[in-house]
């Protein structure tokens, strides 16, 4: 699986994912996510929901999230949005992460070596 | 668009069962795994195909570590009471009065203050509501009549002659009257001047040897009067209460002291339980000296006051009191005291 190596450094980020894509969209579901996020990346970030919910549920419970029900096609589909509280803290932490990957870039890339 | 049909559904649903899947999670990864499988059902796969595919990433490995995730997170915020009953029947109905306890508390706790506030307020509420009626606001008819006057027919009272004053007891006490020579009744008249010459008054005229030196006072001279002499009449009838000369015992309270001593027993029922005290002896003593009618006026009991009795019965002649001289009846009081040593 290729995704397998990404994996590592998906867990530290996927919170700030989530919030930011939240803070975009408003209110999405579970599977709604993963799917945004596999479209968005080509394949390459996928979310197993076995990483996903679980960050769901965390934030949920910290207050940052909040969740709807609603019924369709049969089935209980619940949607996630944030709350004032976790659109500020989606814009804290996607900006540090933007950070961070600037930072990540230098590294890999000294910039003595980015013409070559 | 290829919905899934209830029967697939279903087929999904049974596998999340199977993995033995939290129900809270159930509906939200129900949803997740239908949409995959869609999505798949989509690209074109079969829905066996399909199936497989969702699954092989929500295998129950993954499905089992979602749940012990989910409920470590639940547990943060999960009550005592929810772990003691955890995997027992709640609906049993023990879980439920356990965590409604504390809102059952705190409900209770307010109603019985109100209650106990209510009532210790609600005289003073009645009170205030319903205030007392004032006297003012109260009329009385009042209805006159004529009254009619009623003389009082005053009879005097007959008039009674007053009663005569009782008669002052009195003691008929005469001065020693002088009199005429012819009405002094002569029993034994006193010896003259002469006899007495050379002799001494005495008990009965004796012949003796006349005594030189016996100085004779000189005669009085006696004024005659003309008065003439009133009757004494014995009153050893009446009984006195208080008399001139009081009765007494024949040789001193001494002498009476030493007759009780010697006669006077200490009853033995009386000095068992300790009794002391005096007993009153009322008796009458006689115009001859005897005691008469005696009785305990004021006694102590115990056989005392039969003893005090029966000694002042024994007791010899009293000197009987006298009144004008006369000896007359007196009732004498004596107190008789019993003493344990």
């Amino acid at each position: 699986m290729e995704n397998n190596g990404n994996n590592e450094y998906v867990r530290g980020t996927i919170k700030t994912i989530v919030l930011n894509l939240l803070a975009e969209r408003g209110r999405m579901y579970g599977y709604e996510i993963t799917h945004e996020v596999k479209d968005r990346t080509d394949g390459e970030i996928t979310l197993t929901f076995g990483a996903l919910y679980p960050v769901l549920h965390k934030l949920e419970q910290e207050g940052y999230l909040e969740t709807e029900s609603e019924a369709v096609d049969g089935r209980l589909r619940k949607y996630y949005s944030l709350t004032t509280q976790g659109s500020e803290t989606a814009r804290t932490k996607t900006h540090d992460l933007a950070r961070f990957v600037e930072a990540v870039k230098l590294l890999l890339n000294p910039p003595g070596l980015a013409t070559d | 668009m290829k919905r899934l049909p209830e029967i697939r559904l279903a087929d999904l649903s049974r596998y999340l069962e199977s993995c033995g899947l939290v129900s809270a999670l159930y509906p939200e990864l129900l949803d997740h795994l239908a949409c995959e499988v869609e999505e798949r059902l989509w690209a074109g796969l079969s829905f066996e195909e399909a199936l497989r595919t969702a699954i092989s990433e929500a295998d129950p490995e993954t499905l089992r570590l979602l749940g012990i995730e989910h409920k470590h997170l639940l547990a943060m915020e999960q009550s005592l009471d929810d772990i003691v009953f955890e995997g027992r029947n709640q609906q049993y109905g023990a879980y439920v009065l356990r965590r409604e306890y504390k809102r059952t508390v705190q409900r209770a706790t307010l109603l019985g203050v109100t209650l106990f506030l209510l009532i210790f307020l609600l005289p003073n509420l009645y009170a205030r509501l319903v205030p007392d009626p004032d006297e003012r606001e109260f009329g009385f008819e009042v209805t006159f009549e004529d009254v009619v006057l009623i003389k009082p027919t005053v009879t005097p009272p007959p008039a009674t002659p007053a009663p005569p004053p009782p008669a002052v007891k009195t003691v008929r006490s005469l001065p020693p009257v002088v009199l005429p020579d012819n009405q002094v009744p002569v029993d034994s008249p006193p010896p003259t001047l002469d006899e007495l010459e050379g002799a001494q008054p005495g008990e009965a005229t004796v012949d003796g040897l006349a005594n030189v030196d016996i100085v004779v006072p000189p005669a009085e001279r006696v004024v005659r009067s003309s008065e003439t002499v009133l009757e004494v009449k014995p009153e050893a009838e009446k009984v006195h209460l208080y008399v001139e000369q009081q009765p007494t015992y024949r040789g001193g309270s001494e002498a009476m002291a030493a007759f009780l001593r010697k006669h006077l027993r200490y009853p033995h029922q009386a000095a068992r339980v300790g009794v002391q005290g005096k007993v009153y002896v009322e008796f009458t003593v006689g115009a001859d000296g005897t005691i008469e009618k005696a009785r305990a006026v004021k006694g102590i009991g115990f056989g005392c006051d039969e003893e005090a009795l029966r000694v002042v019965q024994m007791m010899p002649n009293w000197v009987p009191g006298k009144q004008a001289g006369q000896p007359v009846r007196v009732r004498f009081t004596l107190p008789i005291a019993f003493q344990l040593e």
